[in-house]
């Protein structure tokens, strides 16, 4: 590298002690910056409870090229704690929210340095002292005070059921029922989610299957406010939701969100809420050939593996077979798929970090995701999580792909099918 | 009365050592041998040169086996495997099966030296890709390349032009299990370098590590020469994954040096596995009822200070049975194996 020559510094006598030194020394360098290495900014994520693992990064770097995040910008795990190393305060750092906690690192970390315990663990520490980016703020808020991260009436939870014509009972007058239907906020009150959740009303009622819902008694799961650093919010709820569910009578509670079934299958025990939960493509997988699927569809679709579903909870065939069960669907799998699968950028916080992310990525993970969906050719993208039909049919415009690429929740296509 | 005879367990190098020490020391070997050669994984698996001092394998093979076959205090069993064990220190009598009939074996001490199995990358994960990508190989596979002096693409047969090591696979992992270092992968690996580089001296090769574990001589035997001599080129960070574009494999990792990612495109890319207890090991531990650890090797009851003795008194165990081990580290296991099983029979003999 050449030498920056104003960098030298040049003086006609250099005088220590009052002795004159040779003129060798009248001439040079700026003073470089020395970096002091110390542990502080290490210790202080390490000896947050949940955050151990974060020690024991052995810097192989293989967290780096699957982090989804690395994918439109530069992060990962391992860049994280490099950034401890040389002392950045991850408590006060943008770093802190753009993991989505969908679990790519984990499955390749030789030492299990593991984000889903590290990130939430921190961020709450972030969230009590107030370091929170506005929009989750705002989101946490919404949820605190409405029960939901939209905002939305909490009265206003099962208005969906009218307003698609949907025949579905509430537990509060059926008080019994084999299968509890747990909805969840974005099929409740976001457009395209009452339209998967009127499509899975449909299934259910032709399946003949003894179902219920909690209508206005239930409440948000909060797993995501959880990954995002808000505990105490994801308690009061998982609290208040047990008490309603032991209030019913039912054999397994059937959920929409896979990060409800995430939430209630690794979380509510914790709290005393022990139940058998299943998401409903596993509940509609072997069910699909008592449906008179009469329509023949002209598609050629692609699957986006939820997170939640996928490396979270180990689904991956069933929404598979839903697929291949379908008549006149050919599905063409993405090259990321399954444990590898990409991630919509709406998990951990992400939901509710778009504006944030913005700032700190070159495109959208949807985005990249749609570009993806869009190479392999495929008319439709099937998403079976309530976060991805917003965030993908949005992306889908912004990559100027519309016309191109369809967008539609599994169940949405099985009603089609079945005509 | 105790019986003088040693049982030893296992045709390798650890156990191939081991009968000649007997026998060199005036003592009766019985040595048993599954397969129908002695030699051990060296000799099965193929193996050009030894690590770290580049000699001929099947060479340095061929004189520790002449070494104890006509050897009038050696007696070898090949096609034979242990099947039970009864007795104890000084008069064990064990059950074995030599070409489908049973055999009694009289002996006052036994050496195990069972030995290892290198880990299939396909084994857990498929990160790699070793089962989808013909010209993803392992250590092993490229060994039986270089033993042949034909190092070619199994894809296509060509010469390739850039070729990649990846470290670590099957180690120091706890996803997998393999907690420990594989001790010897990254000698092999430079040692192939070399290799690879002096048969192709057109061809780059790369050796992506998280560190370069060469200790001891090896740090000036191999890893210095690979780099200095040969132009290896050393890369701290671990690829992550493997996908084939065209003709060829890109390598996708983060060189954490540099603090960047990297897709790197290769003709070949080998897998430094690593070491699991052999089968063999397994079993035999089983049949003497021997303590075994975490991760199913022997284990040695001593400490630092005795490598070789077992909970079960009179069982000795030698070598890569009881973890990852190059063969420096076996043939002084089994020289120690030999002193303490002829002691213990001296001993059991003559009380104190």
């Amino acid at each position: 590298m050449p030498i920056d020559k104003k960098q030298i510094i040049e003086k006609e006598s250099a005088v220590v002690d009052g002795i004159e030194l040779t003129a060798d020394w009248n001439r040079m360098f700026e003073q470089r910056v020395m970096h002091y290495e110390d542990s502080d900014a290490l210790d202080k994520v390490r000896d947050t409870p949940g955050a151990e693992s974060i020690g024991y990064c052995y810097q192989c770097g293989q967290c780096v090229p699957v982090c989804p995040v690395d994918a439109v910008g530069e992060y990962g795990p391992f860049r994280v704690y490099k950034d401890l190393l040389i002392g950045k305060d991850l408590f006060k750092s943008p770093e802190l929210w753009k993991c989505t906690t969908c679990m790519q690192c984990l499955r390749v970390c030789p030492k299990q340095v593991d984000m889903i315990q590290i990130m939430p663990a921190v961020r709450e520490e972030a969230v009590m002292e107030g370091d929170v980016p506005e929009e989750l703020q705002e989101a946490f808020e919404n949820t605190f005070e409405y029960g939901n991260p939209l905002g939305e009436s909490q009265r206003k939870r099962a208005d969906w059921i009218q307003e698609t014509g949907s025949n579905v009972p509430i537990m509060k007058e059926k008080k019994e029922a084999d299968i509890l239907w747990f909805v969840e906020c974005y099929p409740s009150y976001h457009a395209r989610g009452k339209d998967a959740s009127a499509a899975l009303a449909k299934i259910l009622n032709a399946l003949g299957t003894d179902f219920g819902v909690l209508g206005t008694e239930e409440k948000c799961s909060c797993d995501s406010q959880r990954l995002a650093g808000e505990v105490g919010l994801f308690e009061e709820f998982a609290e208040e939701n047990i008490a309603t569910l032991k209030k019913y009578k039912f054999n397994q509670i059937l959920v929409t969100d896979p990060h409800a079934l995430n939430a209630m299958r690794k979380k509510y025990p914790e709290y005393g809420g022990n139940f058998d939960v299943i998401h409903y493509t596993t509940y509609l997988a072997p069910l699909l050939d008592k449906l008179d699927l009469k329509n023949t569809l002209n598609y050629k679709v692609t699957f986006h593996d939820p997170c939640y579903l996928g490396r979270h909870n180990g689904e991956y065939e069933a929404p598979r077979q839903i697929l291949n069960a379908l008549p006149g669907v050919e599905l063409i799998e993405m090259g990321r798929c399954r444990e590898q699968s990409y991630c919509c950028g709406g998990g951990g916080g992400g939901m509710w970090l778009d504006g944030f992310m913005a700032d700190h990525v070159s495109e959208r993970l949807s985005e990249n995701r749609i570009r993806e969906a869009v190479e392999t050719g495929a008319d439709l993208l099937v998403v079976c999580c309530p976060y991805e039909v917003s965030r993908f049919e949005d992306a889908v415009k912004s990559t100027g792909n519309e016309g191109k690429l369809q967008v539609k929740d599994i169940a949405e296509l099985i009603v089609e099918a079945m005509g | 009365m105790a019986n003088e005879n040693i049982l030893v367990i296992g045709g390798g190098p650890t156990g191939l050592e081991a009968a000649k020490g007997i026998a060199d020391l005036g003592y009766k070997a019985i040595l048993v041998e599954k397969r129908d050669r002695l030699g051990g994984t060296p000799d099965a698996a193929g193996y050009a040169a030894l690590t770290p001092d580049m000699r001929d394998a099947g060479e340095a093979m061929d004189e520790m086996r002449a070494a104890v076959e006509n050897n009038p205090n050696v007696e070898v069993m090949l096609n034979t495997e242990v099947t039970a064990s009864e007795g104890e220190v000084g008069n064990f009598t064990v059950t074995a099966t030599q070409d489908g009939k049973e055999v009694k074996i009289e002996c006052g001490a036994v050496i195990v030296a069972t030995g290892f199995t290198h880990f299939d990358p396909g084994r857990e994960t498929q990160k790699y890709g070793y089962y989808e990508h013909d010209d993803v190989i392992t250590l092993v596979d490229a060994e039986k390349l270089l033993k042949s002096g034909n190092f070619v693409r199994p894809s296509n047969g060509e010469k390739p032009k850039r070729v990649a090591f990846i470290q670590c696979v099957g180690s120091r992992d706890r996803q997998i299990g393999n907690e420990y270092c594989s001790k010897v992968c990254c000698g092999i690996s430079s040692k192939q370098a070399i290799e690879v580089r002096e048969l192709l001296p057109d061809c780059k090769v790369f050796i992506f590590y998280i560190d370069m574990r060469m200790y001891g001589y090896w740090e000036n035997e191999i890893y210095w020469p690979a780099q200095e001599k040969h132009k290896v080129n050393y890369i701290k960070g671990m690829a992550t994954e493997i996908i084939r574009k065209g003709d060829h494999l890109i390598v996708k990792g983060e060189d954490t040096t540099m603090r960047r990612p990297m897709e790197v495109p290769m003709d070949m890319v080998i897998l430094a596995v690593g070491m699991e207890p052999s089968e063999g090991t397994k079993q035999v531990a089983d049949i003497f009822g021997l303590k075994k650890n975490q991760y199913n090797f022997i284990e040695t009851i001593g400490g630092a200070l005795n490598t070789v003795s077992t909970n079960v008194e009179g069982v000795f165990a030698a070598g890569a049975c009881t973890g990852p081990s190059d063969l420096e580290d076996c043939v002084s296991a089994a020289g120690a194996a030999v002193m303490k099983s002829i002691a213990t029979i001296r001993r059991v003999a003559v009380p104190a």
